[in-house]
């Protein structure tokens, strides 16, 4: 099954993305902040996990950094407002691996959370 | 729109023509489009039984269509998704659709399985069939409808499968087109509403800051001109009081012609009557003061400070008059004068103005060469070369004014110019 971790603040957003990629044969689970994505991940490890930057308490950069120190195999797409380039670079250097801007095309969101998670899941079971 | 009515979710019949005419009303009351957009979609939403409707515009800076509002259980949120400009749905409506086709203005999911089972349809008609399929799979929609203005694309009304999943019925999606027609008109009319504002007040900003910058330019010039005046009379040992003196004379002369005397026709005769002979600061001392009669070739050098005024004044545009009152303030009534030798009309009225007052100014004040004589003297002087030197008419003015002047204020206005008033210029006769 293909796990997927959607973290937004926005519910409408969430619950968006979770009916969107249920429909397409994911396992979706949703947070609405960095510190309860951090439990579910401690919980059941996602294959792929979709990342607000704008979020009360613990930010996404934030997140970020706890994610990939934890976990080097989970694969971070950032999903947020259009943002500054020091912000972008920032992401991508703690270890984000793509970064896509609101309002985003469905059509590559989908291409994009696939093709990550048939990357992870080549890797896992290749060991 | 073969029936105007048709039953909505309850079963009571919608209508149509009731609603379009609300509609229409909004839109002219409306200055932002945005809200005439969501209203459309609260009421289909309210109205009809879908999955969700929703409403995008294409945004001309962005090169992208936005959500502008999305209703329903399976809303999208406007924040998170955009539609590319080629996305299948736009470039479907952009293009135009294939000739293989009946020409149709919206895409229903039924229609498109409809032509898919159609064998004599091209293959890359069908591999485009099948982007739009999937396409309206990942958007959950049944129906796509273009809102046009001249053949661009401006925007589109999608809309999720009714509850009950029977297909739309063609009043249903002819209700629909009247509306995404509207909703384009809306947006065009308020884009083009906005724009002219925008152009009205960055315009209207800019042509303030170009007449400041020129007013400012212009104002500061006249100064520097001023001084520059000033300071040719200070070359001339008696000249205390001459520039104001000569500017109220002059003004009063004008007056007294009956000349209609506007504030910028006004500012231009003060302007000639204080600045005719600015040119005298590139005329050697020993020429100017010279106390013995002048020479033919000192003349003509003295002669040149027309000229040489003409090109000072050259950058005060704003007073273009006023350059022309100085190039012809030496000409004379008969055509005698210089540098043109131009006559009678030809010749501005501020120039014949300004020739009298300084002609009469010169008689009374006493110079470097001669001796103040007393007014009588000068008004005999000046009608005795009334119609060859001097307009007769501005001679007579001239005398008629200062006589009456010199009845109510005494005999000082010109009689002692040494003890006459000092260098100011009267407020009001600034020239601005």
């Amino acid at each position: 099954m293909k796990k997927l971790l959607v973290v937004d603040d926005e519910a409408e957003i969430c619950d968006f993305l979770k009916t969107f990629f249920e429909e397409r044969d994911y396992d979706v689970r949703t947070a609405e902040s960095g510190i309860r994505a951090l439990e579910m991940i401690a919980e059941d490890k996602p294959h792929v996990v979709l990342l607000d930057i704008h979020m009360p308490g613990m930010d996404g950069l934030a997140t970020l950094k706890e994610i990939k120190s934890a976990y080097s195999d989970i694969k971070v797409v950032m999903v947020t407002a259009i943002e500054t380039q020091e912000k972008i670079e920032t992401a991508m250097r703690h270890g984000a691996d793509n970064y896509i801007t609101k309002p985003l095309s469905l059509e590559y969101l989908e291409k994009d959370v696939k093709e990550k998670i048939d990357h992870v899941i080549d890797m896992q079971e290749s060991r | 729109m073969s029936k105007a009515k048709s039953e909505n979710k309850s079963g009571a019949v919608i209508d149509y023509q009731g609603v379009l005419r609300d509609i229409a009303k909004s839109m002219v009351r409306l200055r932002r489009p945005e809200r005439l957009l969501r209203m459309i979609i609260k009421y289909i939403h309210q109205e009809m039984n879908l999955s969700h409707a929703s409403i995008l515009v294409f945004q001309e800076n962005q090169k992208y269509f936005s959500f502008v509002d999305s209703k329903g259980s399976r809303k999208i949120p406007p924040q998170l998704v955009k539609l590319d400009m080629d996305h299948p749905l736009a470039k479907w409506f952009q293009r135009g659709q294939s000739k293989e086709l009946p020409s149709m203005d919206y895409l229903s999911r039924a229609q498109i399985s409809r032509w898919m089972g159609d064998s004599a349809l091209s293959r890359r008609l069908k591999d485009q069939l099948r982007g739009l399929i999937a396409a309206m799979d990942i958007l959950n929609i049944d129906l796509a409808i273009p809102g046009y203005y001249k053949r661009a694309l401006l925007g589109l009304l999608l809309l999720g499968e009714k509850r009950d999943q029977a297909p739309f019925t063609d009043p249903e999606i002819a209700f629909f087109q009247v509306l995404a027609q509207d909703c384009s008109m809306a947006v065009k009319t308020a884009e083009y509403h906005q724009s002219l504002l925008e152009r009205n007040r960055e315009l209207s900003g800019r042509l303030e800051q170009i007449e400041d910058m020129r007013q400012k330019e212009q104002d500061t010039y006249y100064q520097i001109m001023r001084s520059l005046a000033q300071e040719v009379w200070a070359k001339d040992a008696y000249t205390f009081g001459h520039i104001g003196q000569v500017e109220r004379l002059g003004i009063m002369t004008a007056r007294e012609l009956g000349l209609e005397l506007t504030e910028k026709k006004r500012a231009v005769l003060s302007a000639g009557l204080i600045l005719h002979d600015v040119g005298k600061i590139g005329i050697p001392d020993h020429i100017l003061n010279k106390p013995s009669s002048l020479d033919k070739e000192e003349w003509k050098i003295m002669r040149t400070h027309v000229e040489k005024g003409v090109r000072i004044l050259e950058p005060l545009t704003a007073f273009k008059e006023v350059r022309e009152i100085v190039r012809c303030h030496h000409e004379q009534y008969d055509g005698s004068g210089y540098p043109r030798g131009i006559r009678g009309d030809q010749i501005p009225i501020g120039s014949r103005i300004v020739s009298v007052v300084d002609a009469f100014h010169a008689i009374v004040s006493t110079r470097c060469y001669s001796k103040g004589r007393p007014v009588a003297f000068a008004f005999e002087e000046l009608r005795r070369c009334s119609g060859t030197q001097f307009d007769p008419e501005v001679v007579e003015a001239m005398i008629r004014a200062l006589t009456r002047e010199m009845k109510k204020r005494g005999n000082t206005f010109f009689e002692s110019p040494h003890q006459a008033e000092g260098p100011s210029i009267p407020e009001e006769s600034v020239a601005s």
